[in-house]
């Protein structure tokens, strides 16, 4: 066996006696480094001479620049989320009211309230969520393809509200699926819902490239007594 | 008022009436003819069902259903109470009288757990058709996980410690049959409620 | 649920339990199950609980199928549905012979909660359920109260309450009209409708402090007098409205008793409104005619909204002309224990008969409090006014009774 001060020399060496012997291991291809955080435009363009031109638009030595499909699929979706157009209560016709003329969030490409949930990316709890109804809801964000994020409004589906004490309401829309924004108020101005809506955006766009599926995230459903049978 | 004496003497020792309301008694068998009554003879003319309630007066009182009936040719509402037997609950529908009365017996049915004889559609409306309980009845307590927080004491309800359910039915069952009950007052210890609450209302755990 | 026949349904687990259980019991010689000693329930027993027959009637007239029918589910997430109402809908091609609607999908049991919270408390606990309607939720309990305490509001509150009720009664009208229309197909009018509701809104919100769930009706009066803000909000919007109405005119343009109430009812000829049957509030010194429309069609419905807003408008010209001055709000005790009594106290909202029976047993919170809403009963003409219509038909039909499901609910 040859002596070298190369790894990867005594890698191939060993490999080779072990493939004499019959012992011989898979090795795995060299490791790629993806950075964990999303590196910033100036990162990324630093190393072809790109910069921003006063005037808008880059000009450099490339005409393309390089980057992660993710990030680049993350930027769009931060900017499309499109909600299920889904209420429960009296927060419904708040959240109607901010996607009507007054507080239009068409401004931030959210206007397309889906009726399907399997087209929508956010699912906005309006309303109190009763034993009845948390049912069919899980079955609705269920339906919701991933990557898919949620938004419980009002203080009914942060935590049951004034209606707490009930024998049939469930204490806050957690306890039966994750929630990634709360927007506190009985019910939220319009103003409230807009502003917990840009911060799930920035929320997106600050896990850009690197979202996680919500399948082992949050309590398990086992079963509601007004499941739909 | 005085036509309802002259044409149901009966009842005229339970009539009361305040300045828009008239309130009357009926037993349980009479109910059907009596309101068939009401809204048909044209002096009386209690064409419609404003509403249909249940009240539950406790544990060893009795379930009651008020209607209450509207006329065009009398200026007051009218009052009907029929009271019911807790142990049981069945008293005669009035859907064949007024279809609209179907949700309300439906409701007080979910609710209160009083069975209306004649119904087509007696399910629960409200909970689903699993639930065992009847939610609105007086030995129905409230769950509250509040109870487990130092914070308590806004409502006694909240606290179960302070639940003296045999004293209650004891003076609720001891006490006349006539409603409202005595006052129901009970003198709390000082020390049940360390946290500085002042009173609290014990008569009535829910 | 799906169509059973029952024959081959299979049996509720719960049903088989407690037959199973009275059986044995029968056979052994016990008496019905009570409480095991030590629990706390001991001192009760458990009377008058009653069996559920496995199906009723009207179940199986529902869900057997003849030929060539077949059932189809709407809700409780449908966008049409006006929040989580869910529909049964029994349909022969495209003809629906039978609907069964299927509540509780918000029932929130506010009437148990109101029995457990103080007379004041009470007014907050009710604003949630016809939530387009609040001040007429606020002003049937605040009536009945009055009546229990035997306190009287107010000339100048009186006149603050019936002009934020007709202000109410405006923007719940409008968004009716704007809901039919985008449950028809057509989006610009919702719009339109938003668009009024938003001015109204900060207006009662400059007044009351919230948006939607004002809180603004105190048992002997109300929380605040008007404001300046308030009074300018409502110069400007009342300059613009009539021109916003008549907009929305040019861009859009019988039943038995049932114990329908409301527009819908009058909409069917039937001149019945509380306003005028049982005055309350100060009704009886103004003047308005009751409207009605005799074809009692979705059409008609509509004319009645519109019709109704203009008389709203023509009554909150009078209340502020006439508005007295003078306090807003009675005397009365911070923790208010009235003498045992029934009261009964009933207004028109946008919908209907409101009513409240509340019965005091001389403690701090009501022994009984009962709410009748407007939308619960109208709900139950669906399955009346239903069959022969086409599937299509029942948006528009459902939209022109105007249920709101956080009243029909509770």
């Amino acid at each position: 066996m040859a002596l070298t001060n190369d790894p990867r020399e005594a890698a191939r060496g060993r490999a080779d006696e072990e493939a004499a012997q019959g012992t011989a291991l898979v090795t795995s291809p060299a490791r790629i480094e993806i950075p964990d955080s999303a590196p910033s435009d100036d990162d990324l363009l630093a190393p072809f001479g790109m910069e921003e031109h006063p005037t808008g638009g880059f000009h450099g030595l490339l005409e393309v620049i390089p980057t992660k499909a993710d990030l680049v699929i993350d930027l769009i979706r931060a900017n499309s989320l499109w909600p299920l157009l889904s209420g429960l209560s009296c927060c419904a016709i708040e959240m109607m009211s901010t996607a009507t003329s007054k507080n239009d969030i068409d401004r931030f490409g959210m206007f397309p309230f889906r009726a399907s949930p399997r087209q929508a990316d956010v699912l906005i709890v309006a309303g109190t969520l009763t034993t009845k109804m948390a049912g069919p809801l899980v079955r609705l964000w269920e339906q919701m393809p991933e990557p898919k994020w949620c938004v419980a409004m009002g203080t009914c589906t942060t935590s049951g509200g004034r209606f707490k004490r009930s024998y049939s309401v469930v204490q806050g829309v957690d306890r039966v699926m994750p929630v990634d924004v709360y927007v506190p108020g009985c019910p939220p101005r319009p103003e409230g819902l807009i502003y917990g809506l840009l911060k799930l955006r920035e929320l997106v766009m600050a896990r850009r490239g690197q979202w996680r599926t919500y399948v082992d995230r949050g309590p398990q459903r086992v079963a509601w007594e007004g499941d739909v049978r | 008022m005085r036509l309802l004496v002259e044409r149901f003497p009966d009842i005229a020792r339970d009539l009361w009436t305040d300045e828009d309301t008239v309130e009357v008694q009926l037993p349980r068998d009479a109910v059907v003819e009596t309101l068939r009554t009401l809204r048909d003879e044209p002096e009386f003319g209690f064409y419609m069902l404003a509403d249909a309630a249940a009240v539950d007066y406790g544990i060893g009182h009795h379930f009651e259903v008020v209607y209450h009936l509207y006329s065009d040719r009398h200026p007051a509402w009218l009052r009907v109470r029929v009271p019911v037997d807790r142990a049981n609950p069945r008293t005669p529908s009035v859907t064949s009288l007024w279809t609209g009365a179907m949700f309300h017996e439906r409701e007080m049915y979910d609710m209160m757990g009083i069975v209306f004889e004649g119904n087509r559609d007696l399910r629960r409306i409200y909970m689903s058709p699993d639930y065992r309980s009847f939610p609105q009845r007086k030995d129905f307590l409230l769950p509250d996980d509040a109870a487990d927080s130092s914070a308590a004491g806004v409502n006694p309800l909240e606290r179960p410690e302070t639940w003296d359910l045999t004293t209650f039915s004891r003076e609720l069952t001891s006490s006349a049959a006539t409603y409202p009950p005595p006052d129901t007052q009970v003198d709390v210890p000082a020390e049940a409620y360390p946290h500085g609450q002042e009173s609290a209302d014990k008569s009535r755990p829910a | 649920m799906t169509a059973v026949d029952p024959e081959t349904r299979i049996p509720d687990p719960i049903d088989l339990d407690r037959a199973e259980e009275a059986r044995l019991r029968a056979a052994a010689g016990l008496a019905p199950p009570s409480p095991p000693a030590g629990s706390e329930y001991a001192g009760f027993e458990l009377v008058g609980v009653p069996d559920r027959p496995l199906q009723t009637e009207r179940e199986r007239e529902m869900y057997t199928l003849e030929e060539g029918e077949m059932l189809l589910n709407m809700g409780p997430q449908h966008p049409s549905t006006h929040g989580v109402l869910r529909l049964v809908v029994k349909i022969r091609g495209e003809m629906v012979t039978d609907l069964d609607p299927v509540f509780g999908y918000l029932h929130r049991g506010i009437e148990k909660l109101c029995e457990n919270a103080t007379y004041t408390t009470v007014l907050t606990y009710v604003d949630p359920m016809d939530y387009l309607a609040s001040m007429h939720n606020e002003h049937a309990p605040a009536i009945a109260f009055e009546k229990l305490f035997g306190i009287q509001a107010p000339r100048r509150a009186e006149y603050i309450r019936a002009l934020v009720v007709e202000l109410n009664r405006v923007f719940s009208h409008g968004l009716m009209i704007g809901f039919l229309a985008l449950d028809m197909g057509g989006l610009t009018p919702i719009l339109y409708a938003f668009i009024n509701r938003d001015d109204v809104v900060e207006l009662l919100a400059a007044i009351s402090g919230q948006r939607m769930l004002f809180n603004f009706f105190r048992v002997g009066g109300v929380n605040w007098d008007v404001n300046d803000e308030f009074l300018s909000r409502l110069g400007t919007w009342h300059g613009t409205v009539m021109k916003s109405i008549g907009d929305n005119e040019k861009l859009i343009t019988e039943n038995e008793m049932y114990g329908v109430t409301g527009p819908n009812l009058r909409a069917s000829g039937v001149p019945f409104d509380v306003r005028k049957a049982h005055p309350y509030s100060i009704y009886d010194e103004l003047e308005f005619d009751v409207i009605t429309q005799q074809s009692g069609d979705v059409y008609a419905r509509y004319l009645q909204r519109i019709d109704e807003i203009k008389q709203s408008l023509h009554l909150i010209d009078q209340i502020m002309d006439k508005m007295p001055h003078g306090p807003v709000q009675a005397q009365v005790p911070g923790i208010i224990r009235p003498k045992p009594g029934r009261a009964y106290g009933a207004v028109e909202s946008p919908r209907g008969l409101y009513s409240v029976y509340a019965i005091s047993d001389g403690g701090p919170t009501p022994y009984r409090f009962r709410m009748r809403d407007p939308s619960f009963i109208s709900l139950q003409v669906m399955p009346l006014l239903m069959p022969g219509h086409l599937i299509a038909d029942t948006m528009a039909i459902m939209a022109s009774l105007d249920p709101v499901m956080g009243g029909v609910d509770k």
